[in-house]
């Protein structure tokens, strides 16, 4: 298995902020990678820096020193619409305000592919349509997108990524406003997708336990490092995360066989 | 229904209300001609100068053509606005980029500069400077990490407005009293029957700038989205941000050079648009054009025979619409969002 | 009861010897404590009367736009005529300001009352109430005897014009005082008088008030024969001036026809004071050259 996604010796911090922050960031030096076909996970604390992480395999932003590659390309030498033909971005939260349609929405995923074009062909129409049945979300079709309920949004915006037919989708905080259900339901859907079409995965969550379960292999991510990588039976380990989260926990098995992390709450409460 | 049908109908519609709309204009006037005679007029069928052909001819055809032009040009500078701020409300003159383009054009009359083909490009120049000067501060007011503020957006767009207008009562005051009664008039709209040499100006101005709005238009669908993530799409967000900027400033100076400031064509028009072909600019940026001519146009005939023979300028008739449709656009939204 | 007491001890109260309550042109009156020896005009018309008058001793301020005769600009201006600062008039200490109500603010006229000025308004735009204001000036500044041979020279010069062109027919008239868009005189404005006392009928002398912004194919349609364009450059930039060329397009109209397009000088025409007989006299030389070769 070869590396899909390479990040060497990266390092980047946010220019001089105008306004104090108790804390400004940098990331001082990772290097990681993400297999082909697999679904990896970047967890870690809020203002971990998983975001900006995010924003440099994306191209918005720019490394300081290093190299990101792309099945050993450097990112930084693709055109942002020839990287979109590889790496979809599943945002987390939809536009406001957003006027259009599902539909149409869905249909903005096939713009790398065709970026001088006007209009979209009905090979685009095709696609699209396919990425919005295996999203379940074709019977919406219609909808503006702001008439839909948090749930359908989502799956919407996913299938907008699918659009794109990328080898890598990313998510950021797949699952933050959902609800139980349709934490399930994505849960469920990404799997679909890594196991049927062998889309790489990569998703950013401060969901530990979604984490554990759905992805091969996690990064901790602390203070703009890398903690530690590997399995997640590897990663959540309780004095690693004590240290990193700064709080007491408790590891458990799922009935999966998965790890799963809980907060281990003081026994009195006075 | 697919896309290039529904704006092969929509567009198809519009010509004919638009031809419609023209043949009433030309046939309406305060110079009470028998349509008979027009029609001769039109045929080429009068005397080269008799008052039919003259009036016909010479004046309410060229004024048709300027209407229809600024009309549809304004529109589509307020589809290339609303489109780069996300916000519906935002069009070239509550923005107050008109009053720029109208101190521009102010600036270059004090300078000297008249009224032939030449000195039309000139004071185009002038109009398009203050345009873009007013659209920059306006943008740099009102731009915060967050994107751009809806209320901050108009309230800037209020206070650069009113800056420009008082910049002209100013300028004229100290520079040359007795035209400003007429800098006044000239102040809400002033559609005349400009020559065929300045009229080509106008049109290959207007069309350049309509030809870049079009071509990212697809794209400023995809700004929708949010910045990052139209860059993360590979659109480039900074180059179709200055590029339509420069476009609609552009439309809007141009129209004001030749008419001075005419208001709310670009917020009314795209949005009647949008309920009849939806929220493509694609689709908006095209039916604009014609849409746009054929309202400015409608309002100018109107403006022009309410009170003959007296007139109103046109300026007047598309406020009296104007401000009532922005409130009404404006709750709309203000129920939604809340 | 105070107040009344108050009222009656001015009404009976002996006044100073001088002192009078004079009638301004607007009905008001205006209280005098003497004849007037420091007086601020505010309206261009009132200044040359002054000058014309011979008082302009008596002159201690004027306005930006009093600048005829030229000798005015050496009187100390106060500024413009709707924003004058009252703070360097009441420096100048006037025991009377003169203001018209078309051209100066209610606010700056109010103002002036306000700070216990006199002020005396004027209003003309007749040629009668403008030879009656002459003559109100005149009594103003205590040059009665002045008054009556300048008015009755400009009357006499009004009247030869007159007596010129009335026999002849009256050609249709279209002046413009703006070209776009396009501000013509109406019913009242002091110009459709001139007009019509230089032998032409205006083509919109029906129409609106004073001033009227007016359709140019109506124009046309009424095939003026003489085309009067007003020129604003004398005062400010050469935009002022307009250019003949728009005009020469409307073929269909007698007045181009003939050629008869002609430009006149803002200034003379639309200052309505005593040398409101040279703007007539250059008027009747536009629209009856033949009654003048």
């Amino acid at each position: 298995m070869s590396a899909l996604l390479e990040v060497r010796d990266v390092a980047f911090a946010y220019p001089r902020p105008e306004r104090r922050r108790a804390r400004r960031f940098a990331f001082a030096g990772m290097s990681f990678s993400v297999e082909v076909g697999e679904v990896f996970g970047i967890i870690g604390p809020n203002s971990a820096g998983k975001t900006s992480l995010l924003r440099l395999l994306t191209r918005v932003l720019t490394p300081a020193r290093g190299e990101i590659l792309l099945d050993g390309r450097p990112v930084g030498s693709l055109a942002h619409w020839a990287l979109a033909r590889e790496v979809a971005v599943v945002p987390q939260e939809a536009p406001r305000p957003f006027p259009f349609t599902v539909e149409q929405l869905v249909m903005m995923g096939r713009f790398p592919h065709a970026p001088a074009r006007f209009f979209e062909t009905a090979e685009d129409a095709a696609v699209a349509r396919e990425a919005m049945a295996a999203t379940d979300t074709l019977a919406l079709a219609a909808l503006p997108l702001e008439e839909l309920s948090g749930g359908e949004r989502q799956r919407a915006m996913l299938a907008r990524a699918l659009a794109q037919q990328p080898r890598l989708l990313v998510l950021d905080e797949p699952t933050s406003h959902l609800d139980l259900r349709y934490q399930a339901e994505t849960a469920q859907l990404l799997r679909r997708l890594n196991g049927e079409r062998g889309v790489t995965i990569l998703l950013v969550s401060h969901d530990l336990n979604l984490a554990a379960e759905l992805c091969d292999r996690l990064l901790l991510l602390h203070e703009g490092r890398v903690a530690r990588v590997g399995t997640p039976g590897e990663v959540l380990e309780p004095s690693l995360l004590e240290r990193v989260f700064e709080c007491r926990v408790v590891v458990d098995k799922t009935t999966s066989g998965r790890p799963t992390v809980q907060l281990a709450w003081p026994a009195e409460r006075r | 229904m697919t896309d290039r049908r529904r704006l092969a109908w929509a567009l198809a519609l519009l010509i004919a209300l638009l031809v419609v709309i023209a043949v009433a204009a030309l046939f309406v006037g305060s110079a009470a001609l028998s349509p008979r005679a027009v029609a001769r007029a039109l045929a080429g069928r009068a005397e080269r100068e008799s008052v039919e052909a003259i009036v016909t001819l010479g004046l309410r055809l060229p004024r048709v053509l300027v209407a229809v032009l600024a009309g549809g040009a304004l529109a589509v500078a307020g589809v290339a606005f609303q489109g780069l701020t996300r916000n519906p409300l935002a069009e070239p003159s509550v923005l107050g980029v008109t009053s720029g383009a109208a101190f521009g054009v102010v600036l270059a009359q004090i300078l000297g500069l008249g009224a032939g083909v030449a000195d039309a490009v000139a004071v185009a120049a002038f109009a398009f400077g203050g345009a873009l000067l007013a659209a920059v501060s306006v943008y740099v007011i009102a731009a915060s990490p967050g994107g751009l503020a809806i209320q901050t957006l108009l309230l800037a767009g209020v206070i650069v407005g009113i800056f420009f207008s008082a910049a002209i009562t100013v300028v004229i005051s100290i520079v040359d009293f007795n035209r400003l009664g007429g800098v006044i008039h000239w102040l809400l709209g002033n559609l005349a029957p400009v020559p065929a040499g300045s009229l080509t100006v106008f049109a290959v101005l207007a069309g350049a700038g309509f030809v870049l709005v079009l071509r990212s238009a697809r794209q400023l669908n995809l700004l929708a989205l949010g910045e990052e993530a139209a860059l993360q799409l590979g659109v480039d967000a900074e180059r179709l941000k200055r590029r339509v900027f420069l476009a609609a400033a552009l439309l809007t100076g141009t129209v004001v050079a030749f008419t001075g400031p005419i208001g709310f064509v670009g917020l009314i028009v795209p949005h009647v648009l949008r309920g009849l072909v939806g929220h493509d600019n694609r689709l908006l940026v095209p039916t604009a054009l014609v849409g746009g001519g054929a309202f400015l146009l409608a309002a100018d005939t109107l403006a022009r025979n309410i009170v003959a023979p007296a007139e109103l300028s046109v300026g007047v008739i598309t406020a009296f619409c104007g401000a009532p449709f922005f409130v009404w656009v404006l709750r709309g939204r203000a129920l939604r969002v809340a | 009861m105070s107040i009344a007491l108050a009222l009656v001890l001015a009404l009976v109260l002996p006044r100073p010897a001088g002192a009078a309550i004079v009638q301004d042109m607007l009905g008001r009156d205006v209280a005098l404590a003497a004849p007037p020896t420091r007086i601020v005009s505010l309206v261009p018309s009132v200044t040359e009367s002054v000058y014309a008058l011979g008082g302009q001793a008596r002159l201690v301020g004027r306005s930006d736009w009093c600048d005829y005769p030229p000798a005015a600009r050496e009187k100390p201006s106060v500024g413009g005529m709707i924003n004058p600062s009252i703070e360097m008039i009441v420096a100048l200490t006037p025991d009377l300001v003169v203001a018209t109500d078309e051209g100066n603010r209610e606010e700056t006229i109010v103002q002036l009352r306000r700070l216990g000025i006199p002020t005396y308004l004027v209003h003309a735009h007749r040629v009668e109430q403008m030879l009656d204001m002459v003559t109100r000036v005149a009594a103003l500044i205590e040059r009665r005897d002045a008054a009556a041979p300048l008015v009755a020279s400009i009357r006499q010069r009004i009247e030869s014009v007159r007596a010129r062109v009335a026999p002849l027919p009256a050609p249709r008239v279209l002046y413009v005082l703006w070209p776009e868009p396009l501000i013509v005189p109406g019913r009242t404005s002091h110009l459709t008088e001139l007009i019509e006392l230089a032998g032409g009928r205006s083509i919109t002398a029906g129409e609106g008030d004073s001033y009227v912004r007016f359709s140019l194919e109506a124009a046309v349609a009424r095939a003026p024969e003489v085309i009067v364009l007003a020129d604003h450059s004398a005062s400010g930039t050469a935009a002022g001036r307009q250019s003949p060329e728009k005009w020469q397009r409307l073929a269909s109209v007698p007045a181009i026809k003939a050629g008869r397009l002609h430009s006149i000088d803002l200034s003379i025409l639309h200052r309505y004071g005593p040398r409101v007989a040279d703007g007539l006299e250059l008027l009747a030389r536009i629209i009856h050259p033949e009654a003048f070769r």
